[in-house]
């Protein structure tokens, strides 16, 4: 029986000079990186919250707004329409950009030859294009009067379609942003997949799996952290999408409107309207959107039994 | 200890870094526009210096001019963007009162947006009001608000109608001089299996605003002496007329819906798509730069005057032109006054400008010269097109009353106009929504409307 | 028991698999061959109406080479070099501080060392515009906006570098050459740049190279903050000219849409050189980073 004399206390330790030197040390690494960090980052998100509890009219000054600018972000149906088109769009690109570097990077793990080496650099190399130029020339090749898709579809004596109309715009763009992703998708899948120990294909080989099994049970799965990483950009990346739209917009007659997307919205409040609190509201809205949207998936893929 | 070094290292680093931001080098603040940002030469390195932005694709001879005439200031141009793009940026450097230039190119439709945010300075009394009888009451009545005066005004765009004789030949039409008749012949055209009679692009909006005025509408009446209240008029029957009209055409596939100003229009005008292209005083000069009526195509075009509503009754219509403005970040106001009224102000920069065709002049030394007058335009084969159409557009052109909300109300019109294009929604009920959004906006930006 | 090599032994999938990667290697140069095939062309042959994947009569490509680099007393040139500084500067500087972070986040126990790193990771989810803005107005009231500082600043940030060098830190320098090296007396400083860097250095370039391409090809935040076109990177250059070009303003002589085409080809070049010259780091460093 333990009185109250014998209870076992531990105290807190205190840490060794060592510790605390080492502690120091660890900090000192960060600094320089965290120095940036506070004041580019953190700094201006502060003042772009700040900024956002405002609002500001043309005729009248700047007035204190609470949360008004977030009331009126969520009810703003030019803003919405936004969000709506992005999670339309990240639902069906993402898979479409992932089954193809996924089928790609497989197909360049099985073959080692000199064509497979090139072809991987191939695909890698629009990663290497900046965007607003990679948007410029398909700007150019989805141009109904130079582009080569008149001819193509003349051969067969159909008309070809405008791929920046309202209509096919969807697709448009699709196209382009695989064009410009696919590549950098695949290399982080090829560089996992190139990480796996070629043992456990041999055990598989003895017990009679032909390569399509190798690829679905065993090659997909132990890449699986690498799929999570490259779908978690990719999804805030395409619920983000700015730069595409906004390059393409001058020769699509109109379809990319000032809130084709809500960055694009946030980008014309700021520098066309001259309405910065409403665009910092709406950037924080799209980022509290991306937030729960990775949240979500993160949870939606997580491992059995960590802690999410 | 050795940690010392480590230490040492990172406030080394830390400390240049510092150093090197707050030095700010390469023209830290285009206020103090140093020589070496400019595109153009400096002539009188002793002489201060005045930042300009603006695009005329002249403005390299315009500023020679200028530079190598005046020894007391130096002009330092730059090209910001052109048109929209270099508004964004001016409003930008509003907003965050630091980087305009001194003086800035600007299309009259944007000059009250900048003058609520106080961005302009009145000029007025700083040489503006001794050019003043240089220019048209009209012309000058769009950079003025009252007595105070806050551009210059460079060139103008009246608005006309160019048209391709040899379309007009082969299918049996005269020039239409009311648009009852411009949608008759319209139809001719369509009918016997020819072309498209003209083109409403999406992205022009400010064309199709000085449609609405040539009709009698006045979309928008802004004071800026009562600057919280405005008169927005977007949904009256003569804007609705205006808007049904094109619609109409747009409906029954008597014109094209192309964006203007791509190199898919140019191809398609190069190419006789368009029988008619409903444009302004500079369009020439635009089609020539892109290579319009040179090849094939040369002689084949000529300019009738813009089909009215009422015939007895004609308005003339303007779209576009410029001015120059001095912006309150200036650092030398008065300076920076004299560059405004000065610049493309003298006799060789206007002559260069309106024979090279980049602009219609407003300045009335070179509007009424003989020369200019009795022009015969090689674009038009021939045609003294000035003296029998532009010019009596430009002196019969009374002004236009723009909002304070130019930027937006033009991408609410081109959103509109990309709906009727798409047969989503008809002239009236475009007219009507437009109006719904912008009384909705004015009121979020604190106007009273009336 | 018979170990055959991954590639002997199946024929009939061959042939697919290489039509497959065939019609992607297509697929992903078609832009980059009209690219240059029209690099080739002069104004009339690009609107002409010939095919735009083939090449034309003349043969321009050095005509409008020389054009690109002289054309408004050569801007072009002024803008590849910007490019270069900001690139290398911000890219070497982000890289710096990333690989002195993410070795201080993996070898280092210190308090709210977690809370950070997850902080840091939440930070990737930022949206770039929510930045720019307010960056750019606290740039104006030091008075840096429209100088080059304005667009390296900024580009030291990569949080994904950190995350990056701290995963390939932590498995990549075993903590028993550390301690070995504290025990033979060696400051922090020394472990870390004899000991360490050496190992993690397939990460390293590729943290370079990341930081390299993604401040090369930025073009939303020096739009933002450069309003003076001297000091444009070439993606935002090549955007100013693309405006003036679509409305034909590109004064005389020249078309525009000539130099906007050859100068696009010569951008891309410099970074494809340098992907094709350190592939056997980069893709190396790309794996670890991917295996959390």
């Amino acid at each position: 029986m333990a009185d109250t004399a014998t209870r076992l206390v531990i105290p807190k330790r205190k840490q060794t000079a060592r510790e605390r030197r080492h502690s120091r040390t660890g900090w000192l690494f960060i600094a320089p990186f965290g120095v940036v960090f506070v004041v580019f980052l953190v700094t201006p998100l502060a003042y772009a919250f700040y900024l956002s509890l405002f609002s500001k009219g043309l005729a009248t000054g700047t007035a204190f707004a609470g949360i008004n600018n977030y009331v009126r972000a969520f009810t703003d149906a030019s803003f919405l329409k936004g969000v709506w088109f992005v999670v339309r769009f990240s639902l069906v690109l993402i898979p479409v950009q992932m089954l193809v570097s996924l089928a790609a990077a497989l197909v360049l793990d099985n073959l080692t030859n000199r064509f497979a080496r090139f072809a991987r650099l191939m695909i890698f190399l629009p990663y290497a294009v900046p965007a607003v130029i990679g948007a410029l020339m398909w700007g150019f090749l989805y141009s109904p009067s130079f582009g080569p898709l008149e001819q193509i579809f003349g051969a067969f004596g159909a008309d070809a379609p405008f791929l920046l109309s309202p209509d096919n715009i969807f697709y448009g763009l699709m196209n382009v942003v695989t064009w410009q992703w696919a590549g950098y998708y695949m290399i982080i899948i090829y560089a996992a997949l190139r990480g796996i120990d070629p043992t456990i294909y041999e055990a598989a080989k003895i017990d009679g799996a032909n390569s399509w099994q190798v690829a679905l049970r065993i090659k997909i799965p132990m890449v699986r952290s690498a799929l999570v990483l490259i779908l978690v950009f990719a999804l805030i990346g395409t619920l983000q999408f700015f730069t595409e739209p906004q390059v393409l917009g001058p020769v699509a007659n109109g379809t990319i409107t000032p809130d084709f997307t809500p960055n694009i919205y946030a980008f014309n409040l700021a520098f066309k309207y001259a309405q910065f609190n409403y665009a910092s509201a709406i950037s924080f809205s799209l980022g509290a959107i991306v937030f729960v949207g990775v949240y979500i998936f993160l949870f939606a893929t997580r491992k059995r039994g960590s802690v999410l | 200890m050795k940690n010392k070094a480590l230490i040492a290292g990172l406030s080394a680093v830390a400390i240049v870094a510092s150093l090197a931001a707050c030095s700010g080098d390469d023209g830290g603040g285009s206020n103090d526009a140093k020589p070496t940002n400019c595109t153009n030469k400096i002539v009188n390195a002793d002489a201060p210096v005045v930042s300009v932005w603006a695009w005329y694709p002249n403005m390299a001879t315009v500023v020679d001019n200028f530079n190598n005439s005046h020894d007391d200031v130096q002009v330092c141009w730059t090209v910001a963007g052109q048109g929209a793009d270099e508004y964004a940026k001016l409003q930008t450097a509003v907003s965050a009162g630091k980087g305009a230039p001194d003086v800035v190119m600007l299309e009259t439709d944007q000059l009250v947006g900048f003058e609520i945010q106080k961005a302009l300075v009145d000029i007025s009394d700083l040489g503006a009001d001794d050019v003043k009888d240089n220019f048209a009451e009209g012309s000058w009545g769009d950079v003025s608000q009252g007595d105070a005066v806050y551009a210059v005004p460079i060139d103008g765009g009246p608005m006309a109608m160019i048209y391709r004789k040899d379309i007009f030949e082969q299918y049996n039409i005269t020039p239409p001089t009311t648009w009852e008749e411009y949608e008759a012949a319209a139809q001719t055209v369509k009918d016997a299996g020819g072309p498209w009679f003209g083109n409403l692009g999406s992205n022009v909006p400010a064309a199709l605003t000085a449609l609405f005025q040539q009709n009698g509408a006045v979309p928008f009446d802004y004071d800026l002496a009562d600057p919280q209240k405005i008169s927005i008029n977007l949904d009256t029957p003569e804007v609705k007329q205006v808007m049904d009209y094109w619609a109409g055409l747009t409906e029954k596939g008597l014109i094209g819906t192309e964006d203007q100003f791509t190199t898919d229009y140019i191809a398609g005008v190069v190419g006789g798509k368009y029988a008619t292209y409903v444009s302004a005083a500079w369009a020439p000069g635009y089609l020539t730069g892109a290579g319009v009526g040179q090849g094939d195509d040369a002689g084949l075009f000529a300019v009738a005057p813009l089909p009215q509503w009422d015939v007895d009754n004609p308005v003339s219509v303007n779209w576009g032109g410029s001015a120059l403005a001095v912006t309150t970040q200036a650092n030398d106001k008065e300076l920076a006054a004299e560059v405004a009224v000065g610049l493309y102000a003298d006799e060789p920069s206007l002559t260069d400008g309106w024979k090279t065709q980049t602009i219609f002049p407003l300045n009335k030394d070179v509007l009424t010269s003989d020369e200019f007058v009795n022009n015969q335009v090689e674009f038009f084969g021939g045609q003294t097109a000035n003296k029998d159409i532009y010019i009596p557009a430009a002196d019969a052109y009374e002004g236009t009353n723009y909002s304070p909300f130019s930027v937006y109300y033009y991408a609410q019109l081109q959103a509109q106009l990309v709906k009727i294009a798409a047969g989503d929604v008809g002239g009236s009920q475009a007219a009507t929504d437009l109006q719904d959004i912008i009384v909705k906006y004015a009121t979020e930006q604190g106007f009273t409307v009336e | 028991m018979a170990i055959t090599a991954p590639h002997t032994a199946r024929k009939p999938r061959h042939v697919i698999t290489y039509v497959f990667l065939g019609i992607l290697v297509v697929y992903f140069l078609i832009p980059l061959w009209f690219l240059f095939v029209a690099s080739t062309k002069d104004a009339p042959s690009l609107f002409g109406g010939d095919s735009a994947l083939w090449f034309s009569g003349d043969f321009n490509l050095f005509t409008n080479l020389s054009n690109l680099v002289t054309y408004n007393d050569g801007i072009y040139l002024r803008w590849i070099g910007n490019s270069a500084l900001y690139a290398f500067v911000g890219g070497l500087g982000a890289t710096v501080l990333a690989v002195l972070a993410g070795y201080g986040f993996a070898k280092y126990k210190f308090r709210g060392r977690d809370l950070s790193f997850a902080i840091l990771l939440g930070s990737v989810m930022v949206p770039l515009t929510a930045l720019v803005i307010p960056t750019f107005v606290l740039f104006s009231e030091l008075g840096l906006t429209d100088t080059i500082w304005a667009v390296i600043l900024p580009s030291l940030l990569s949080p994904f570098g950190v995350y990056l060098m701290r995963v390939y830190a932590a498995e990549a320098v075993p903590d028993e050459l550390l301690d070995a090296a504290r025990v033979d007396g060696a400051g922090a400083l020394r472990t870390f740049v004899q000991v360490a860097l050496p190992l993690m250095r397939p990460a390293v370039v590729t943290v370079l190279l990341l930081s390299v391409v993604g401040t090369w090809n930025n073009y939303f935040l020096p739009l933002a903050m450069l309003s003076n076109s001297q000091l444009y990177p070439i993606t935002v250059g090549i955007g100013l000219w693309q405006g003036l070009a679509a409305q034909n303003n590109g004064g005389s002589g020249v078309s525009l849409w000539t130099l906007i085409i050859i100068g696009s080809l010569i951008s891309i070049i410099p970074l494809i050189v340098a992907f094709l010259s350190l592939q056997k780091y980069w893709q190396g460093g790309l794996a670890i980073g991917s295996l959390k």
